[in-house]
């Protein structure tokens, strides 16, 4: 596994000459910006009229974690459900539309080095753009006084919710040739994942409880609620890392099967 | 350095390569030779191990490929049909990132790459990218991530197609370099494949027929030519549809009752 850092390196350089990166960067930055003033506007919008309303108990629950940053980092989850996918469908695919897969299958690497390395570059990439949602929530301590533990452990939730995206868009990366379907398949699959709880509820309706209970689990969004809250429980860091291994061990396969077709 | 034996490919019904033993000695620039579809490059994928084969084994420098690939991959450079290039690096950040996968100790990477990109004539486009680079230029790049690591065993899918006469002059002399080399490089053994049969008779001592998935010939070309015939004579001879048959009816029988 001493490739990794190699295979990840060669991503990054890779990303980072095309225009794409900086695409992406700039695209990424903008919506957040957009994203973050309409929070802010919404927040500020609330406040005036609870005040004009005199709904003081309504206004004692009115904080900048919850009704603020909160909104902010779920509309940002959402922006890189859809984003994501255009990062990670070149992983693998576009290794197998160059021909270069046959440069890495017949280097003196694991399979292991590739994914690893792969997921890797893909996660780092994504840690850029938390990074940079990160910033917004910064700009209130300026102006507020939020949680700073609250704030920071959201961000995490964020974190991790990229990269269990990061590893579904490169399992889908790693079963075509084609980025543009790498892309189709990847998107498919987040928003089933997103869409879980509405799956969950279902479940409840028809009477099998345990089958809601499930998929609930598999959704994202209830174990990045919780980091949001504050709440860092080893159940909802084990769900992640389920996830997340889940899908490498299934690219490893994937990348290993190319071999034998 | 190299011995095949028995590698079988088979996609489905199709046989790609069916059988095929052969050993190369230390030193040795052999000629794969083939019509197109024969199977040159279904048995260089297993050498090199980017696909196993249905049957049989292979091993490069005495590693076997299932039981240390590893091992020998590290001593195989291998040039793909279509050279695996990333068009948005640069030749040297590419050779760069070979380097390190190959195993090149991080002192020697320097040197190694330097030699490369001499030996193959890449000085002048050290710094471009790959992907603005002509056809010819781009070859030579795929040809110094083969060499950089100086492995002991070389594998070369059709390195002259493409490219114009006086490039094909320079691949050939270097692949004979390769062979032949100076004082103080290592002697590599070079398998490549063609179907261009001067190419066969300008570089390589011996020749590997394959036809149909089969070897059909295997023998140092002075012998192949010493009765006076050329190697056409011989290619067409072996490869036309009648020769194919005949062999069929006399030794192919065994064979055709397990498809
Ligand atoms: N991935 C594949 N799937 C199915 N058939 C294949 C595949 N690769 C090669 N073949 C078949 O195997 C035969 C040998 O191909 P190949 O090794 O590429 O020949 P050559 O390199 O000598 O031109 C051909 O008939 C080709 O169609
Ligand atoms: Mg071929």
């Amino acid at each position: 596994m001493k490739h990794v850092a190699n295979i990840a390196g060669r991503e990054l350089r890779s990303l980072f000459v095309s225009p794409v990166a900086y695409g992406v960067l700039s695209l990424f930055s903008v919506l957040a910006g957009t994203f973050f003033i309409l929070n802010v506007a919404w927040f500020n919008d609330m406040l005036i009229r609870m005040q004009q309303f005199q709904a003081f108990d309504q206004l004692a629950r009115m904080n900048l974690n919850d009704q603020l940053i909160g909104e902010f980092y779920g509309s940002m989850s959402v922006v890189l459900l859809f984003l994501i996918p255009g990062i990670t469908m070149g992983l693998f695919a576009s290794e197998k539309s160059n021909g270069t897969d046959e440069l890495l299958l017949t280097s003196p690497l694991t399979a292991w080095d590739i994914v690893l390395g792969k997921l890797l570059g893909g996660g780092l990439f994504v840690a850029i753009l938390v990074g940079i949602v990160g910033l917004f929530p910064g700009l209130l301590f300026f102006y507020g006084d939020p949680e700073l533990g609250r704030t920071l452990t959201g961000l995490l939730g964020l974190l991790l919710v990229g990269w269990v995206y990061v590893a579904i868009g490169a399992f889908a990366s790693s079963v075509t040739r084609s980025q543009i379907i790498a892309f189709l398949i990847s998107l498919v699959m987040l928003l089933v994942v997103l869409l879980l709880p509405a799956v969950a509820d279902l479940g409840v309706a028809t009477g099998a409880p345990w089958i809601g209970e499930f998929f609930r689990y598999l959704s994202a969004n209830a174990h990045f609620e919780q980091l949001m809250h504050g709440l860092v429980e080893t159940g909802d860091l084990a769900y992640f890392a389920v996830m997340i291994v889940t899908f490498a061990l299934l690219t490893k396969a994937s990348v290993e099967s190319s071999r034998w077709r | 350095m190299i011995e095949a034996r028995e590698l079988t490919k088979r996609y489905g019904d199709t046989v790609a390569v069916d059988g095929v033993d052969f050993s190369v000695q230390k030193g040795e620039v052999v000629g794969f030779l083939g019509p197109n579809a024969a199977g040159k490059t279904t048995t260089m994928r297993m050498l090199t191990g980017f696909i196993p084969p249905t049957n049989g084994t292979a091993t490069i420098a005495d590693y076997d490929i299932f039981e240390n690939p590893l091992e020998a991959r590290r001593r195989i450079g291998y040039l793909p049909e279509t050279p695996p290039l990333y068009p948005e690096m640069t030749v040297s950040s590419y050779l760069a990132f070979i380097a390190r996968i190959k195993d090149i100790p991080r002192r020697a990477r320097r040197e190694h790459i330097d030699r490369a990109v001499e030996r193959c004539g890449l000085t002048s486009v050290r710094r471009r990218v790959i992907g603005t680079l002509s056809k010819g230029f781009r070859q030579r790049v795929g040809l110094a991530q083969a060499i950089v690591h100086e492995p002991p065993v070389l594998i070369l899918d059709e390195p002259t197609v493409g490219l114009d006469p006086l490039q094909i002059h320079e691949i050939r002399s270097l692949i004979r370099d390769l062979a032949a080399p100076g004082k103080g490089d290592t002697q590599q053994t070079v398998i490549l494949s063609t179907h261009i049969l001067a190419e066969v008779e300008a570089i390589c001592r011996r020749v590997i027929l394959i036809n149909q998935g089969r070897k059909v010939v295997d023998a140092p070309i002075e012998d192949l030519t010493r009765n006076g015939q050329s190697l056409e004579e011989l290619f067409v001879r072996e490869t036309a549809s009648d020769a194919v048959a005949k062999r069929e009816a006399s030794d192919g029988g065994a064979r055709e009752a397990t498809p």
